[in-house]
């Protein structure tokens, strides 16, 4: 059906769309693994409408990544007919379906989805509240700024351009016109900065928001005051171009990633329901229901979703995602089976011994909470507006004094131009313009940012804490080193045909190893779990395994290590080794110039020499560490005053990446869960790790570069303004000359210096 | 709620294509003969219909309404069904919408030829048509927010933005520049006076190239480009920010075609800044046009479809980059009145809307008729004889305007003027001449369209009604939970409506009296409305189309005031309605014409230029020395321009033909003086007696010839 | 000129209903999604090829 929906599609026009289609064709799905999706309880949690004849619900499909995806995803009434409609929201990888309930259930569709390779990720994240919709009014609010702004600087420049003074009615026009589309700028565009700036206030704290409150309130009353008393023009362009602009400043800062999450908890991690064997029948209980004593059914692949005790089954626990640790590991009936493993191998049974909430990983997750002392105090832009602050209100407090004297008539209008041309928001604009291009630049290398207070968190940092497995190492890859008689092609050729009946780890590893067509086929195959795999290929009794399965001949050294034996001889060994990312070891030797490295490792030391090699030699490298260690490690290098970067991967990381100053989650496009963290970095752009902290660095300087130069832009405005000479033209040539020059150059050399970073 | 299945209505497609085709044939051949006039006026065949004044109209009203008008709805009526994935609201309004359209191009083609004209260049249809198109084009806008109310597809694709931004601006600006009173059944003045009138007309002018020749094309190319190349837009964000930023910066660009003009300065520099920022987004257009072709260079090699798309964008991109540079106002010194603009206009109209206009019509209807094109070949060729023809067309017309604007410049170094008016007109002629062969090959490459379409339509069969199925929209369903949000969000709106009271209370008060009571342009004292005669003589001026090769505006440069007099005041235009400044300078400028020449020089003009000025390119006039003066019209023009605010005295209907009259028999004798027998009562006494009084009011002393004007009846 | 008070209100009126399809575009997310709707367009629905063809 596939096929013919994109053939009728005509197939070349398919591939045209797309070089590499590569949708994920699964190989047959265990029957029921969806049945938990046809109890009511999880059905009414999962869907967002319905009604007597129709459902609606919205799914996360990772697998999206081309057009031809969205033809497919969009065309599921023909393949389902129960479905009405499915619509595909690219960016956040997400499709939105309608269906009728009378005609197919949920479980239908989602078996429909997965049918053609869209495996919906369902997690137990999705039975919460959902959060209410991205709020639109920044938007809104831009909008009728930039409207308001537009139509104010066409009716200001008949002033400008020397519109006679005879013209008396066309004049008062346009000042009145401007006066109009000032308010709702006044009233409702510039809303956030009199609610942060009232914030702060009551603080007891100056942010940059409360001298913009003062200068956008006094500027526009002495507009105001202007225009009705018949006097001036005012400055209503100056004012709704600068709360215009601030505005596209902020929301270029707050760029947000659709399709990341940082704030995910280990409830996306988990799966919304389980098997739970009730008198000799699986039956899908929703996970939050699992208690303590219930029997639960794990197969392949899946989530082992609370402590548990091994009851039936042979267990190969993969725990690389949680501890760290790289292989999977057996366990035997009896065994305590700690939460976050996945199983591989066959169908298990397990006793449940403590609620989801209580196990090992929950209570992990919920241990340690960050202080939540850090606010923006401590940003730059906040502390420099302080003293911009204070230095404006001595300069009006001494123009005021001295007009007093001299001549009073000029007094308010000295006082409230230096309000209006001395405004921050230069020094706002420069900032958040500059973090709205790094925060892109990043994001396009594959270094996404949660805010733009990031930034300058990453620039501050002095200790890098890397985890090993699945940060510097690629945790599905093995480099696999073969010693022994050498093998024939044809051999290999046995050997791959041998290892590919295996599903597990390392078995699976050689298959993909020596990626020959043709293989020959095997017979008499036997897995003996934690021992080794035997068959019989082409006549030759092949076996692999541990060194006591594979039988004497040569002993192993350190590490992961297969033996393999043809005809009851030991011919040799593959060594496995973890796969380091490439560069890595350039990347650390960069680092290292600027910043204390260590590693982190949940694994055995088995790699502790090669490690060693890599870092320089005073870094300090740890083996067998728990999450809580990690956790240790880091609150131990902050107490010494270091401001540490934690760099991980797994489950087992996310409380040490939430104590770090900067935690950055490493994601690889084969999973789609990263913890919560500050960042998250593309695992194949890991190795440009030290441009991107680079690129941060110089966002200070940048900001600082422009700032000085809208400094002199103010004291050409206050120049005119103690006087009480700014006219509005000056006002309005330079507003928008500080406000262009500013994102020039906060665009123009964050923009070089990434391309001469090669970012 | 189940899947619905639908059909498309291609018939609408259809008969909005062949109409296209036929109107862009006879608008191109309006046009080549026009073209073929300016060198070898004899080609008029002396005929009123067929001179370069009427024809000149017929040429852009077709090109304009009917040839890139239908190719439009055509193109809509294709892409909207598709993209609303919905037929069209109603048939019958689809047919009315058709019919009518094609009825108003008819009685535009007959009343041009004609000489019925308002006189407004791309708006010189007169009022009952004014008021056809109106009515036609909200049956259009019904029938098209009706498909866009009832779609299947939630979101509105950004071709259908432009769509509906058409239809607002070109409704609002048809409207606004129509206002016009009528005089009589298809003879109207317009409601504006001299510069008002020009600005007005501008600020039209201009939109109707963006809101007609540009949006809706726009719209056309993001649909039809990506299924042509079959790859989605470059970037879709882009054409989004693309549509918003042209929306809310071209209205204001229209007074840059007045540009050193009686119009105040500060609107002339309006217009120049809002056409600077222009840039921005019309190239974000055109780039967004060609990066969606990155990397199908392959594709365009082969496709035909895609050769004019490109070309077609690139002359978009050209053409609106000079289009600012043209409002520049040391460029536009040089360009103005030149042929400059002509080729700047042919840019956009050869290669921006007619490639465009072929390349939807080689896609459509090879589609519609379920076949492949008849001939790939054929349609290359078109391509490469339309290329050439617009490289032949233009690039000699930016030569002519060049040399013959830097001609009409020079000064010989005793401070005289360096050029006779005739030296510059013979020194572009051969320019001329190659321009028209670029537009017979432009031409030729068209007619092998319509005979390849031909053949494609031939081969294939005609799907009238194209099946198609999707589901219908869902309702919003989270609206109650939201409710106090939406409440929020409809502040601004809220805000915008109490910003607009408050220019009501503050505003209103202040200056409505003063605009009601007279209008702000500086009088003249010496300023007088026209003697019934000169009115009867305007009229036939407006209806020769005079203003489509003379300008009566004379700029404060030197070498215009030497050359023409003393430059042009805002004052001296209050009482033309509608105002004649022009914007082609074919011929010289007329502004100071009056008491330059003797009647009889007229009369010998007019009868056959070349008699009076050797080598002249203008057609001759014989019929206005036998054509009787319909001095009958004279009352209810006269109470038609009492209604506008000319200061005739009341009741001076009545007795206008006898200082008509009175008037007639001064010229006539005074002809005969220089031995011309002619009756008073024919119609070249009248236009002699506007040309003798075109620019006279504001010299001191007024000349005893036009001494009987009303103001002596007073 | 005042003339300009009339194409002041009118392009005031224009631009006003403008930003009003603006808000309403955001209110109803028409921009939310910059991609899909792009590619969504170039799916011509064959579903009826057959019958389109035989009515010809």
């Amino acid at each position: 059906m596939v096929y013919s929906i994109l053939n009728e599609h005509s197939l070349c026009h398919y591939y045209d769309l797309n070089q590499n289609p590569g949708i994920n064709q699964r190989i047959g799905i265990r029957k029921d693994k969806f049945a938990f999706l046809d109890d009511a309880g999880i059905i009414a949690k999962l869907i967002s409408f319905k009604d007597e004849t129709q459902m609606r619900v919205s799914f996360h499909l990772p697998q999206i990544h081309c057009s031809s995806c969205l033809y497919l995803l969009e065309h599921l009434p023909r393949i389902q007919p129960g479905i009405i409609s499915g619509k595909v929201d690219f960016g956040r990888k997400q499709i939105d379906i309608i269906f009728r309930s009378d005609q197919c259930s949920l479980r239908t569709v989602v078996e429909t989805l997965t049918s053609i390779g869209y495996e919906p990720y369902i997690s137990l994240n999705d039975i919460k509240q959902k959060k209410p919709a991205v709020s639109k009014s920044m938007v809104f609010r831009l909008g009728v700024a930039g409207f308001c702004f537009g139509n104010v600087m066409l009716a200001s420049f008949p002033e400008y351009l020397g519109i006679e003074a005879g013209d008396h009615a066309l004049r008062s026009l346009f000042r009145w016109f401007n006066f109009a589309l000032a308010i709702p700028v006044l009233l409702y565009s510039a809303f956030p900065f009199y609610e942060s700036s009232w914030k702060s206030l009551r603080h007891r704290f100056l942010n940059i928001d409360a001298p913009i409150t003062l200068a956008i309130i006094i500027t526009f009353t002495r507009s105001a005051y202007e225009v009705i008393s018949g006097t001036g023009s005012g400055y209503f362009d100056s004012m709704t171009g600068i709360v215009f602009f601030m505005l596209a400043g902020r929301l270029l800062q707050d760029k947000t990633y659709k399709q990341l999450s940082f704030d995910r908890d280990y409830t996306s991690y988990f799966p919304i329901a389980v098997s739970v064997l009730k008198e000799d029948k699986e039956i899908p209980v929703m996970l939050p229901d699992i208690k303590p004593g219930d029997t639960l059914v794990i197969h392949h692949g899946e989530l082992i979703p609370a402590d548990s005790i091994l009851t039936k089954g042979k267990a190969f626990i993969d725990y690389s995602f949680v501890t760290g640790e790289a292989l999977p590991v057996p366990r035997e009936t009896g065994e305590l089976l700690y939460a976050g493993g996945r199983q591989t191998g066959e169908r298990l049974e397990v006793l449940v011994i403590k609620e989801v909430v209580q196990s090992y990983l929950t209570h992990l997750w919920n241990q340690e909470k960050k202080d939540p002392v850090e606010t923006d105090k401590g940003s730059f832009v906040h502390f420099v507006s302080r003293y911009f602050t204070l230095t404006l209100i001595i300069i009006a407090t001494i123009t005021g004094v001295y007009w007093q004297i001299n001549d009073p008539s000029r007094l308010w209008p000295a006082v409230t131009s230096i309000f209006i041309i001395a405004c921050p928001c230069a020094l706002l604009l420069s900032h958040t313009f500059t973090n709205g291009n790094i925060i892109r630049i990043l994001g396009r290398n594959g270094f996404y940012l949660r805010n733009a207070g990031v930034i300058e968190k990453v620039a501050s940092i002095d200790h890098i804490v890397l985890d090993k497995t699945g940060t510097l190492t690629v945790a599905e890859m093995q480099d696999i080193a073969y010693d022994g008689i050498p093998l024939t092609p044809n051999m290999q050729l046995q050997v791959a045909a041998l290892a590919a009946c295996s599903t597990h780890p390392l078995s699976r590893a050689l298959a993909k190893h020596f990626p020959l067509p043709g293989r020959p086929a095997v017979s008499d195959f036997h897995e003996y779990p934690g021992q080794g795999i035997e068959g019989i290929v082409e006549g030759r009794h092949i076996r692999l395994g541990a060194q006591s399965f594979a039988g004497k001949g040569m002993t192993g050294t350190t590490g992961t290590t297969v033996f393999l034996s043809v005809d009851n001889k030991v011919t040799g060994r593959f060594q496995f080794n973890n796969h380091y990312r490439e560069n890595i070891t350039k990347l650390l030797s960069k680092l290292s110039r600027r910043h204390q490295l260590s590693v982190l490792s949940g694994d055995s030391n088995a790699e502790k020499e090669r490690l060693a090699t890599m870092l320089p030699h005073h870094s300090p490298v740890l083996f067998r560490q728990q999450p809580a260690d990690k956790v240790e490690y880091v609150r131990a290098l902050q107490n010494k005053g270091a401001k540490v970067m934690m760099i991980g991967d797994g489950l087992n990381d996310g409380a040490a990446l939430r104590q770090s100053d900067v935690g950055v989650a490493v994601a690889e496009q084969t999973n789609n869960f990263t913890p919560s963290s500050d960042a998250i970095i593309d695992g194949n752009k890991l190795p440009r790790l030290y441009r991107f902290i680079r690129l941060c660095r110089a966002n200070k300087q940048i900001i600082v570069a422009s700032f000085v130069l809208s400094i002199l832009y103010n004291i050409a405005g206050l120049y005119f303004a103690v006087q009480g000479t700014l006219s509005p033209l000056i006002a309005a040539i330079l507003m928008p000359a500080s406000s262009l020059s500013i994102f020039l150059i906060t665009f123009g050399s964050s923009s070089l210096l990434a391309k001469k970073m090669r970012l | 709620m189940q899947i619905e299945k639908f059909y498309y209505d291609n018939k609408i497609v259809k008969a909005f294509g062949l109409a296209t085709i036929v109107f862009g044939i006879v608008g191109m051949l309006a046009g080549l003969w026009a073209a073929i006039q300016i060198y070898y006026p004899a080609s008029s065949l002396n005929l009123a219909p067929t001179t370069f004044g009427r024809l000149r109209p017929l040429h852009t009203n077709a090109i304009i309404f009917a040839f890139v008008g239908n190719a439009s709805f055509a193109g809509i009526y294709y892409s909207l069904q598709r993209l609303c994935k919905a037929r069209m609201y109603s048939d019958k309004l689809s047919w009315m919408h058709f019919w009518g359209w094609q009825a108003i191009i008819a009685a535009a083609a007959i009343t041009l030829l004609m000489g019925k004209t308002t006189g407004k260049e791309y708006a010189e249809l007169e009022w009952p048509i004014d008021i056809a198109i109106t009515i036609v084009w909200v049956i259009f806008g019904i029938n098209m927010l009706g498909t866009i109310i009832k779609r299947r597809e939630k979101h509105l694709y950004v071709a259908i933005w432009f769509y509906i931004a058409t239809w607002v601006t070109v409704a609002m600006l048809h409207i606004v520049n129509s206002i016009e009173i009528p005089v009589s059944f298809l003879k109207s003045y317009s409601w504006y006076a001299g510069v008002q009138d020009a600005l007005v007309q501008w600020w039209y002018g201009h939109n109707a190239v963006a809101f007609f020749l540009t949006t809706p094309v726009l719209g056309l190319m993001y649909y039809f480009l990506p299924k042509a190349a079959n790859r989605p837009v470059y970037s879709y964000r882009l054409s989004i920010i693309h549509f918003w930023a042209l929306i809310f910066i071209y209205i204001w660009a229209g007074p840059h075609h007045l540009l050193y003009t009686a119009l105040p300065d500060w609107a002339q520099s309006l217009g120049v800044v809002f056409s600077v920022m222009l840039i921005a987004p019309s190239w974000g257009g055109m780039l967004n046009g060609l990066f969606t072709l990155r990397g199908a260079w392959d594709k365009v090699k082969e496709d035909p479809v895609l050769k004019f798309m490109v070309v077609a964008i690139t002359c978009y991109g050209m053409a609106t980059f000079e289009g600012p540079l043209l409002s520049l106002k040391n460029v536009n010194a040089i360009s103005h009145f030149s042929d400059w603009t002509i080729a700047h206009v042919h840019i956009g109209g050869l290669g921006w809307n007619g490639f465009l206009a072929f390349a939807i019509l080689y896609y459509m209807i090879p589609k519609m008729w379920g076949t492949d094109l008849y001939s790939k070949k054929l349609a290359t060729n078109h391509f490469w004889l339309g290329t050439i023809g617009i490289i032949l067309y233009a690039v000699p017309l930016y030569w002519a305007g060049f040399e013959q604007s830097l001609m009409w410049k020079s000064f010989t170094p005793e401070g005289q003027l360096k050029f006779q008016f005739m030296e510059t007109v013979n020194s572009i002629k051969p320019m001329y001449i190659t321009r028209s062969i670029g537009g017979g090959l432009y031409l030729v490459g068209a007619l092998m369209m319509v005979y390849n379409l031909y053949k494609t339509m031939a081969k294939g069969s005609f799907v009238a009604n194209e099946a198609a199925e999707a589901a219908p929209l869902v309702k919003e369903i989270h609206a109650k939970k939201e409710y106090w949000h939406r409440v929020i969000e409809r502040r601004p709106v809220t805000l915008l409506v109490l910003s607009l009271i408050v220019v009501a209370i503050g505003g209103l008060i202040e200056f409505v009296p003063t605009f009601l009571v007279k209008s702000n342009v500086p009088t003249i004292a010496s300023v007088k409305p026209y003697t019934p005669l000169e009115l009867q003589g305007r009229d036939i001026y407006v209806r020769e189309g005079c203003y489509t090769c003379h300008s009566q505006m004379i700029r404060p440069f030197r070498d215009e005031v030497s050359r023409y007099g003393e430059y042009s005041k805002a004052g001296e235009f209050v009482y033309d309605h509608p105002f004649q400044w022009g914007s082609k300078r074919t011929g010289p400028d007329l502004a100071r014409e009056g008491n330059k020449y003797p009647d009889s020089w007229h009369y010998n003009h007019m009868y056959d230029p070349r008699s009076m000025s050797p080598g002249s390119i203008m057609p001759q006039y014989t019929w206005l020395l036998d054509n009787a003066l319909d001095t009958a019209s004279t009352p209810a023009k006269i109470r038609a321009m009492r209604t506008i605010g000319v200061p005739y005295p009341e009741g001076y209907d009545l007795q206008a033909n006898k200082d008509l009259m009175q008037q007639a028999n001064n010229i006539a004798a005074n002809l005969k003086k220089d031995k011309i027998e002619t009756p008073p009562n024919v119609e070249i006494v009248a236009l002699i007696a506007y040309l003798q009084r075109l620019g006279t009011d504001i010299k001191a002393e007024p000349e005893k010839n036009v001494t009987t004007t009303i103001t002596t009846n007073k | 000129m005042s003339v300009i008070f009339i194409l002041l209100i009118v392009s005031v009126t224009v631009a006003g209903f403008f930003l009003f399809a603006f808000l309403w575009g955001v209110q109803d997310g028409q921009f939310e999604d910059d991609y899909s709707p792009a590619s969504r367009i170039l799916f011509d629905d064959p579903a009826l090829t057959q019958e389109n063809n035989n009515k010809r």
